[in-house]
């Protein structure tokens, strides 16, 4: 053992350095999110619970009963029943989301042809019952309400469902690298 | 009959009775100011802690979880208290009530403030010894009663760390004996000054540094919390308790660590002197001398990882105990040339 290292071990340089971190750790702010009462904004195109879009002009439905949601769904968990109206137009009698099964990948989202469904932006979607969870026609229309009225669902269509090379551009916020840069030190 | 009713009532008797009355007031007191220390001491290990690690500690019960002490306390009240069928039960029973009677009776030597002291006895620091050596049996039996493997184990790391760092500690003590010249811990703290420089860390730092260490291994703490390694032993000794028993060893556990802290401030801190007097409360220097103490247990469980078997006894036994007694050997050579 040489001299350094024996005054290293006699006063416990180490362990003391180690108590000035864990100091320094106590002082600074904690990085806790009081959840319930401090919830996290969700960025946006965050998948969440599903919305049926409604057309603005007419306030019913855009689905147009093609299916090709539930065909992409690897989860099988959209469920269509299609109807013919009056006017002889196709349309969704039943349209069903089973919310326990999906795994919010969005391929809906991207295989309908007239932009009829979107994912919200709301995430909190835990019940006591699982029929809570068990999407209608009816209650996906009313999340369109709830969470994607007005200009939000004009922008989640522009930005999300086809995006243009603008769409990919940064934003504020947006999580980067901060690491070093390649090739410098 | 009536001499009995005489010898009760006689006027020297009433004095004793006076005497028995204040005494038995003071322990109330005592008592019950350790027993609420006792219950928020985990509450302030799991702030100090949580915010070491860049956490929060409790925050739901009460403002900043302040009330968690008292919901913990109720649960563990209304447990279900159960007891292991092969478990040897007359031991079983007994061994939390030896932890914690233990760390009780040691508090009745320690001078809280100058002449409050519920048994001023002249071998005060031999007594506090011989009880946290006692305190050990509750361990050992707890260990040995639950029939547990992993109890058994906790109980046997137990007691031969304990009385490893049993011996390193009664000679770091020895330092501030020869010192102050007396066993007595109201002549300890008044052999010391007001200020800082006058208090037996400086001229003792061999043996504060000992103590402090030893203080640690005593109350099964991390880094030496071998007897209840939550990774390997579930929980150590008291792995088959619940309920009201397992709270008892939870306050034996916290008492202990108050009392070596407040050992710890008697010994080599100046005990209740500080450089001013605050007014009302003469005890203010010495809880913060406790408080500052009890901080720097929960920081090191916070910073320093477990220590391996062979290494705390190899600590304990080549490195402890010879400065100890280098410690002793220095003092005393130095007190007989001056």
């Amino acid at each position: 053992m040489n001299f350094k290292k024996f005054i290293k071990t006699v006063f416990m340089t180490e362990i003391l350095q180690a108590m000035a971190l864990t100091f320094k750790a106590f002082i600074s702010k904690p990085v806790t999110r009081q959840y319930p009462e401090e919830p996290r904004e969700a960025k946006p195109g965050f998948r969440g619970l599903h919305a049926l879009a409604r057309d603005a002009s007419t306030g019913h439905e855009r689905c147009i009963a093609c299916g090709l949601c539930g065909a992409i769904c690897p989860a099988r968990c959209i469920h269509i029943y299609s109807a013919e109206a009056q006017d002889g137009r196709k349309y969704a009698e039943r349209y069903e989301i089973d919310v326990l099964r999906c795994i919010y990948c969005a391929l809906c989202v991207e295989a309908c042809p007239v932009k009829a469904i979107s994912l919200t932006e709301h995430y909190e979607c835990s019940d006591y019952s699982r029929d809570a969870l068990y999407m209608t026609k009816e209650k996906l229309l009313d999340n369109w309400d709830k969470y994607m009225a007005g200009d939000k669902g004009k922008e989640y269509f522009k930005k999300f469902y086809h995006p243009t090379k603008a769409d990919y551009s940064t934003y504020e916020g947006q999580a980067v690298f901060k690491g070093k840069p390649a090739g410098g030190k | 009959m009536t001499g009995l009713f005489e010898s009760v009532f006689s006027p020297g008797s009433v004095d004793i009775m006076l005497n028995i009355g204040i005494i038995v007031l003071k322990i109330a007191i005592l008592v019950g100011i350790v027993l609420l220390h006792v219950a928020y001491a985990p509450w302030f290990e799991r702030k100090t802690i949580g915010h070491m690690q860049v956490r929060m500690g409790p925050m739901r019960v009460g403002y900043h979880g302040l009330l968690q002490p008292i919901a913990d306390g109720l649960k563990l009240f209304f447990k279900e208290d159960i007891i292991p069928a092969q478990a040897d039960k007359p031991i079983f029973y007994l061994s939390p009530v030896i932890s914690v009677f233990t760390a009780m009776a040691a508090l009745a030597v320690l001078p809280f403030f100058k002449g409050f002291v519920i048994a001023n006895i002249n071998i005060g620091i031999l007594f506090i010894l011989a009880m946290s050596s006692l305190g050990s049996y509750g361990i050992v039996m707890s260990g040995w009663s639950s029939n547990s493997k992993y109890a058994f184990l906790g109980g046997l790391r137990s007691s031969a760390q304990v009385i490893s760092y049993e011996i390193a500690m009664g000679l770091s003590l020895v330092g501030v004996i020869i010192m102050a010249g007396s066993l007595n811990l109201t002549d300890i703290v008044e052999a010391q000054g007001k200020w800082p420089h006058q208090w037996f860390f400086l001229p003792q730092i061999i043996g504060f540094f000992v103590f402090f260490i030893a203080a640690v291994a005593e109350t099964n703490r991390t880094p030496f919390d071998l007897a209840e390694a939550e990774s390997e032993l579930v929980a150590g000794y008291f792995t088959e308790y619940s309920g009201i028993r397992f709270a008892l060893f939870f306050l034996a556990e916290y008492m202990g660590m108050i009392l070596m802290a407040a050992l710890g401030s008697i010994c080599f801190l100046g005990g209740w002197h500080g450089p001013f007097d605050v007014p009302y409360l003469p005890f203010f220097w010495l809880w913060v001398k406790i408080m500052i103490s009890l901080f720097v247990y929960y920081w090191i469980r916070a910073t320093v990882p477990r220590y391996r078997y062979d290494q705390l006894m190899s600590l304990g036994w080549k490195v402890m105990i010879p400065l100890a007694l280098a410690n002793v050997v220095l003092t005393a050579t130095i007190k007989i040339l001056r």
